[in-house]
């Protein structure tokens, strides 16, 4: 179903929770891994997943459509990924590197990863990065999204979103080197 | 490792997943949370208030503009009243004899405080002095 429609629905009070349930259906699988990549854990990404959605519940009648819906949507879970990073380190008082090592050793332990060594490696080179440029890394890399959708998304100029992953690139190939 | 690994040799692999079915149950939790979260629909004042705040933004400017104007306009004056209430009476005086020059205005103003006789201070003649220039200029029938 077009976004159009959910939307359109969705400002029906009669159709309201059937257009919201096919929007999660649609966009679920992209938010929660958008978040999943961020934040390693699952039940961190689920609780995070649900919270977003609950936001564009209680938002979406004011959702401007002159932007579009999956942006949208990616910008409410990008805000809740890099609070909930942010609040993990000050509720904590710990510095950026001990909230990699702390997810770093997710990658080691958690049941739901599975990879092999140098998929292991590219995941732990990724959490070196700024929670922001993974961020661009993971759009641009695994979403493959266009640098002009992540300019929208993320606010920051389509020339410095080119810098950052180019730079964001270099840094995971020297670290993969390293061993 | 390889020293000349490049990113993009290496294919693209999600390597996290999820417990059995999570995406399907996913819906209908989020769905029962949202019952619980209520639907606050925008009120008509809200939708109102978009356009009204884009016709509003220059009204506020002009009246930041004006407020500020007239709050730096009555603050000249009175620094202009307080500076001449430094002057001593005998020199506004000596100013006036010297310099100002009697309009009808200034006569219609006289026979408004006529009353508090101030006619004679005001012109520095006595009472009988100035009736008697009144009478010798013949001022009544005098066409201003």
């Amino acid at each position: 179903m077009e976004d159009k429609d959910i939307l359109e629905k969705f400002a029906n009070p009669d159709s309201r929770n059937l257009a919201f349930n096919q929007l999660i259906r649609k966009y679920q699988q992209k938010i929660y891994w958008h978040i999943r990549k961020m934040v390693i854990d699952h039940d961190d990404a689920d609780d995070l997943t649900q919270e977003v959605f609950i936001k564009v519940w209680k938002n979406l009648e004011n959702f401007r459509q002159d932007a579009q819906l999956y942006t949208w949507l990616y910008r409410i879970a990008t805000n809740e990924c890099l609070t909930f990073l942010s609040s993990k380190r000050k509720k904590f008082f710990l510095p950026i590197n001990d909230v990699a090592a702390e997810l770093t050793e997710k990658i080691d332990s958690s049941p739901h990863i599975d990879g092999d060594e140098i998929q292991l490696k590219l995941q732990k080179a990724l959490l070196r990065l700024p929670d922001k440029q993974r961020l661009v890394f993971n759009m641009k890399y695994y979403d493959e999204l266009k640098y002009e959708e992540i300019s929208e998304i993320l606010g920051t100029s389509v020339g410095a979103l080119k810098a950052s992953y180019h730079h964001a690139v270099k840094k995971i190939e020297e670290f993969i080197k390293q061993d | 490792m390889k020293n000349d690994f490049k990113l993009s040799d290496l294919p693209k692999r999600n390597i996290y997943e999820v417990p059995d079915k999570y995406f399907d149950r996913l819906p209908a939790q989020i769905m029962e949370r949202t019952a619980g979260a209520g639907y606050s629909p925008a009120p008509w004042s809200a939708a109102a208030w978009k356009p009204l705040r884009m016709a509003l933004a220059p009204l506020v400017l002009l009246l930041v503009v004006g407020v500020v104007y007239f709050t730096q306009l009555r603050d000249q004056s009175k620094e202009q009243a307080i500076h001449l209430a430094t002057v001593a009476d005998d020199d506004i005086m000596d100013y006036l004899s010297t310099y100002a020059v009697l309009e009808t205005g200034d006569f219609a103003e006289l026979s408004v405080t006529s009353e508090q006789e101030m006619t004679a201070d005001f012109l520095n003649v006595s009472a009988t002095a100035a009736e008697e220039e009144l009478e010798y200029y013949q001022i009544e029938t005098t066409d201003f």
